[in-house]
């Protein structure tokens, strides 16, 4: 009994989506786990796995067309089972909807015959693969198998080459390869490929998406934190005691955001299309990083939870996020989104805005710092606090005006009662 | 009877292939009432390699049963027996001898369950001891396992070790369908651990007898062994084969093959009956077909028996099948030259 595969629901709000990308072709053997595509919903990259095992048949969306939710998109059939009538092949579709006939069998190359074509070039199925994924053309590989065929090695071998004539490693057919140049074995050049991981090809889609069409300016304060610390230092002890884990710094940065957007609704709101969405809601997304990926975990309403929740609750994003049991609740939705990177010993920089977000504010360390007062030099702990913002929604005087209800409130804590 | 049984571990013993098979019989007599054993000179005389021994002292000649010289006579006899509730065991003699019965075997015991829409079904276990080596020439050394596991409505399986060959036999005689056993006759004398309980080795199932990375070998009965033992000489050369048992001919365990051969990118089939339309085309059509097929860097090879009448000579009878050298070679020439 054929499976079907359908477009999942990932989002509470979520009505359509795209196959962000296959990875599993018409035909593959298939167990119930294997990560069968990728979706993309407004924040985050969903693997989907195989709700079966089996031979995955009747493939009917192509990548990154937009498809209601529950459309099946495939079938998971046994060996010799077609999927049901209704699902045709998606190259069959295409060639319908091209107005065209399927393509007629290319007459096969005369035996013996060399053509420059890569169809007819002496090479292994694996080496074929291989070159794909690389992205490399068989015709400039040496073959060093029977009668000139192209073997695997050889094609691992001229990667390895090119790196040395080839600057970078591009992107193609929208697959992005890092390249990672690494000099060993004797002074040898050679290229290390590492695909880049769902999570990172998404975040990176989003990031050139967000600086190309968000015109970004920052604005930085310098604030002092002793309040803040003093206050940390007091609820930390109770706050442990109710849920077993100190609250960070970025959660009560978290619990302030949460109380001053509501007054800065554009910094809270975000850009879609011609307009601007106003959130009733303020929350809050995290930068973490998890390997390398960049994952924003979502605090929820931040401003109307206790410290003790918002920090029961990054705990567990954070150890979801770790053991790879995030669900796309928890990483969408967001309003607003605080990176720190003060614990890494940054003193300030600059974010890229998480689209369709209009603004993130960028934390840096706390640093004791000589400053004036009442005509004396003091230390005083302080920190750079730096706004990007998308000036299609936020102009300086908002910015400016949220920076100064940010400094109150770090350095006067007491405001948020 | 002398015993060779060496203890070996809490309830595992080391026993000959032979022994194991007898066991089996045993095991299965005494479980059950329906099971019977019968064939020629399988009785007073103990079988013609020795298998069945003592097992007619031990369970009478009800249950034992030396018959007439009549392959067609015993499998039709087999075949009601089965359909009409008991659970027989036939040992043909020389395996080379099932093509007398043919039709009991293809149009009845394969066809009746189907074609009595399920109402009949036919819980025969045939015994085939089969393969060259012992001096028997060409009507009494062929391996004619792929003739079988052509039929739909057969299982066939071809045990290697004596541990198969008692955990197949009895999940055969455990099986409600028709299953042909191909014994080997070099195997009878190699012995192996063996569990003393009773105990049921799945068939369909392959067994990977040694994990590699650089090639796939998928060998049958004694030709795993061969296998096994060129693995060996190979990975002392830097080659790193990984080994397959098939064990069961029908079905196939095609996801085992697939596995592997997706690691190993390259494949080697290894079997004694004649190359051309044997087993090993079976196996090779299965990967090119399936989407295995883009894992390959090299061309998928056969080695199988050559294309005669299995010669009498002994220096001729042992170059018309695979030897472990033959083994060693083909590996070399795929992995090092790329040539099938």
């Amino acid at each position: 009994m054929a499976v079907e595969v359908i477009l999942p629901k990932v989002d509470m709000d979520m009505e359509t989506g795209a196959v962000h990308a296959w990875k599993v072709r018409e035909g593959d053997a298939v167990r119930a786990g294997d990560v069968l595509f990728e979706i993309s919903t407004n924040k985050a990259a969903m693997e989907v796995e195989a709700p079966a095992s089996g031979i995955v048949r009747g493939i009917a969306a192509e990548e990154g067309a937009t498809l209601p939710v529950g459309t099946i998109v495939a079938w998971i059939c046994a060996p010799d089972e077609q999927p049901p009538a209704r699902a045709e092949p998606a190259e069959v579709r295409a060639h319908v909807a091209a107005g065209g006939s399927p393509a007629p069998a290319k007459p096969a190359a005369p035996a013996g015959a060399i053509s420059r074509e890569p169809s007819a070039l002496r090479a292994t199925p694996l080496a074929r693969r291989l070159a794909t994924s690389l992205g490399i053309d068989l015709r400039q590989v040496p073959g060093s198998g029977p009668r000139g065929r192209i073997v695997s090695d050889d094609v691992d071998r001229h990667a390895g080459e090119m790196q040395s004539t080839v600057a970078s490693a591009g992107a193609r057919n929208g697959a992005v390869i890092a390249a990672d140049a690494r000099v060993i074995e004797a002074g040898r050049p050679r290229v290390r490929r590492v695909p880049l991981t769902a999570v990172q090809r998404i975040a990176a889609q989003r990031l050139v998406e967000s600086v190309r069409t968000a015109p970004h300016f920052a604005v930085s304060a310098h604030i002092e934190m002793q309040a803040l610390i003093d206050l940390r230092a007091r609820l930390a002890p109770r706050i442990e005691e109710q849920t077993g884990i100190r609250p960070s710094l970025t959660v009560l940065l978290a619990r302030i955001a949460g109380h001053l957007l509501p007054r800065h609704e554009r910094i809270n709101g975000s850009m879609e299309g011609e307009s601007v969405c106003l959130h009733g809601d303020v929350n809050i997304g995290i930068a973490v990083d998890r390997d390398g990926e960049l994952m924003v975990p979502v605090l929820k309403r931040a401003g109307e939870r206790s410290l003790a929740e918002l920090t029961a609750e990054l705990a567990r994003l954070r150890k979801e996020i770790e053991d790879r049991a995030i669900r796309p609740a928890d990483l969408t939705g967001g309003t607003f989104t605080i990176s720190n990177l003060g614990m890494y010993g940054v003193d300030s920089f600059s974010a890229i805005i998480n689209p369709p977000e209009s603004a993130i504010l960028a934390v840096g360390r706390t640093v004791a710092t000589p400053v004036g007062r009442d005509g004396q030099i003091v230390l005083v702990p302080r920190a750079t606090f730096t706004l990007s913002c998308d000036h299609r929604l936020v102009d300086g005087v908002l910015a400016a005006r949220f920076m100064r209800d940010l400094r109150e409130a770090i350095e006067h804590p007491e405001v948020l009662i | 009877m002398p015993n060779e049984i060496v203890a070996h571990g809490a309830g595992v013993r080391e026993c000959s292939y032979a022994e194991a098979i007898r066991e089996a019989l045993a095991q299965a007599m005494e479980a059950d009432g329906r099971v019977f054993l019968f064939g020629e000179d399988v009785g007073v005389y103990g079988g013609a390699f020795g298998v069945s021994g003592d097992l007619f002292h031990r369970f009478g000649p009800e249950r034992v049963i030396d018959t007439p010289i009549s392959e067609l006579g015993l499998a039709g006899a087999a075949v009601g027996a089965a359909i009409t509730g008991m659970r027989p065991v036939l040992e043909i003699q020389f395996s080379d001898f099932i093509t007398l019965a043919m039709e009991q075997v293809v149009n009845q015991a394969a066809k009746i369950h189907f074609m009595f829409g399920g109402k009949a079904s036919v819980p025969l276990v045939i015994r085939l001891p089969g393969g060259s080596g012992t001096g028997a020439a060409a009507q009494h050394s062929q391996s004619l396992e792929a003739w079988f596991a052509h039929v739909p409505g057969l299982k066939v399986v071809q045990p290697s070790t004596p541990h198969d060959a008692k955990g197949l036999l009895l999940a055969a005689i455990d099986d409600p369908n028709p299953v042909l056993i191909f014994e080997h006759k070099l195997l009878y004398k190699t012995k192996g651990p063996v569990p003393v309980e009773p105990y049921r080795v799945p068939i369909g199932k392959a067994a990977v007898r040694r994990e590699g990375t650089d090639i796939t070998v998928v060998a049958t009965s004694i030709m795993a062994l061969r296998a096994e033992a060129a693995a060996q000489r190979l990975a002392a050369e830097g080659i790193s084969a990984e080994v397959i048992d098939l064990r069961t001919l029908r079905p196939i365990d095609f996801p085992t093959v697939a596995e592997s051969v997706r690691k190993t990118h390259r494949l080697l089939t290894v079997y004694e009956g004649v190359k051309t339309m044997g087993i090993g085309a079976e196996v090779s059509a299965m990967i090119a077909e399936s989407e295995v097929f883009d894992f390959l860097d090299a061309p998928i090879a056969r080695l199988g028996g050559a294309e005669v009448p299995l010669p009498y000579n002994p220096a001729l009878e042992k170059a018309a099948v695979p030897q472990e050298d033959d083994i060693v070679a083909a590996v070399r020439r795929l992995v090092r030259e790329g040539e099938a």
